[in-house]
């Protein structure tokens, strides 16, 4: 048996911004894999494992993690993760965003201020990152400039309207991240 | 829904029973895309959990931790201490993701634009 050390490659792509917004659905949209939805034990931060119960009973919760993957070719995957945006889990988001290629920010126009925690987190901490309003049905078509400004995005951050149902709209989000992610490495480069 | 609690404690004791009531992993920390590989085999596997024995039997083609905790029906946290386990036994090695490992170069961005565009 051959045990050559691997060579696959792992890319991880954050979907963030607020509750009921569309992380999951478009996470679903364009992922190859169900179910989507793994669990972090919240017990694992600041508290300690009893060691001579073996358990740690009193402040375990799990929350749910959405979890999509898109393989490119073999040896070639992205993970996108659908994360919560509750204040109380920003600790998972630290550790998600090491090492991420960048984030989508999903937008809601009734609630554009749900997106305001997700772009200060990416901006502070240099992660690529792009604004993808998702139109649900009815709500009131927005100028994105008038958006742009309402959630004082930067103008070099790609900002586009989208369906988060739509597995083509949503590989059109991913690719302007994408696109945006790479002219990013070569500023910093 | 984003988050979803559940006050019930009793899977997630059995789970730590899973890693004897550990809840952190041993070692350098990995990320939830890091890349497992295995390395070699036991030779008692006595020492071994089954769901040590199932990370290794899976992990014999390169697997994510993400997709070992799903392919194991295990908290990502329950997944790695596993892990964690095996790597200090030599039985695993975990390369980090792209982006941390510096890999993520031009040619990589294109890789990623023609498969996405390709879906
Ligand atoms: N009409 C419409 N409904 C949507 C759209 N995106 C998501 N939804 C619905 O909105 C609800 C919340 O979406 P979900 O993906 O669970 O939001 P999350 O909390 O950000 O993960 C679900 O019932 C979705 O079916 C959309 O573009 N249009
Ligand atoms: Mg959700």
């Amino acid at each position: 048996m051959d045990y050559a050390r691997s060579d696959a490659l792992a890319i991880k792509i954050l979907i963030a911004g607020g509750f009921g917004v569309g992380k999951t659905t478009l996470v679903s949209a364009v992922s190859e894999i169900q179910p989507l939805s793994t669990e972090e034990l919240l017990s694992d931060r600041g508290t300690r494992v009893d060691d001579t119960s073996g358990v740690e009973a009193k402040t375990t919760t799990t929350v749910a993690l959405d979890f999509g993957r898109i393989t490119l070719r073999e040896g070639l995957w992205i993970y996108l993760f659908g994360t919560p945006g509750q204040d109380r889990f920003w600790f998972m988001w630290d550790e998600l965003a090491i090492g991420a290629l960048g984030a989508v920010v999903l937008a809601d126009t009734r609630r554009l201020g749900d997106a305001f925690p997700a772009v200060d987190f990416f901006e502070q901490r240099h992660i690529p990152y792009m604004v993808a309003v998702n139109e649900f049905d009815g709500a009131r078509r927005h100028d994105p400039n008038v958006i742009r400004r309402a959630l004082a995005v930067p103008g070099h951050v790609p900002l586009m309207v989208c369906d988060a149902r739509d597995r083509e709209s949503a590989k059109e989000v991913l690719l302007a991240l994408v696109r945006h992610a790479k002219d990013m490495s070569g500023v910093r480069a | 829904m984003a988050a979803e609690e559940d006050p019930d404690p009793g899977p997630l004791v059995r789970m730590f029973a899973v890693t004897g009531g550990r809840a952190r992993a041993v070692g350098e920390a990995f990320d939830v895309i890091a890349v497992v590989t295995t390395i070699g085999m036991p030779y008692d596997q006595a020492g071994l959990s089954p769901e040590h024995l199932a990370a290794l039997r899976v992990a014999t083609r390169p697997t994510t931790v993400a997709d070992i905790g799903t392919r194991l029906r295990l908290p990502l946290n329950i997944t790695r201490v596993l892990l964690s386990d095996l790597r200090s036994e030599g039985l695993v090695s975990i390369d980090p993701p792209a982006a941390t490992a510096g890999v993520l170069n031009e040619r990589i961005y294109q890789e990623v634009l023609n498969g996405l565009r390709a879906l």
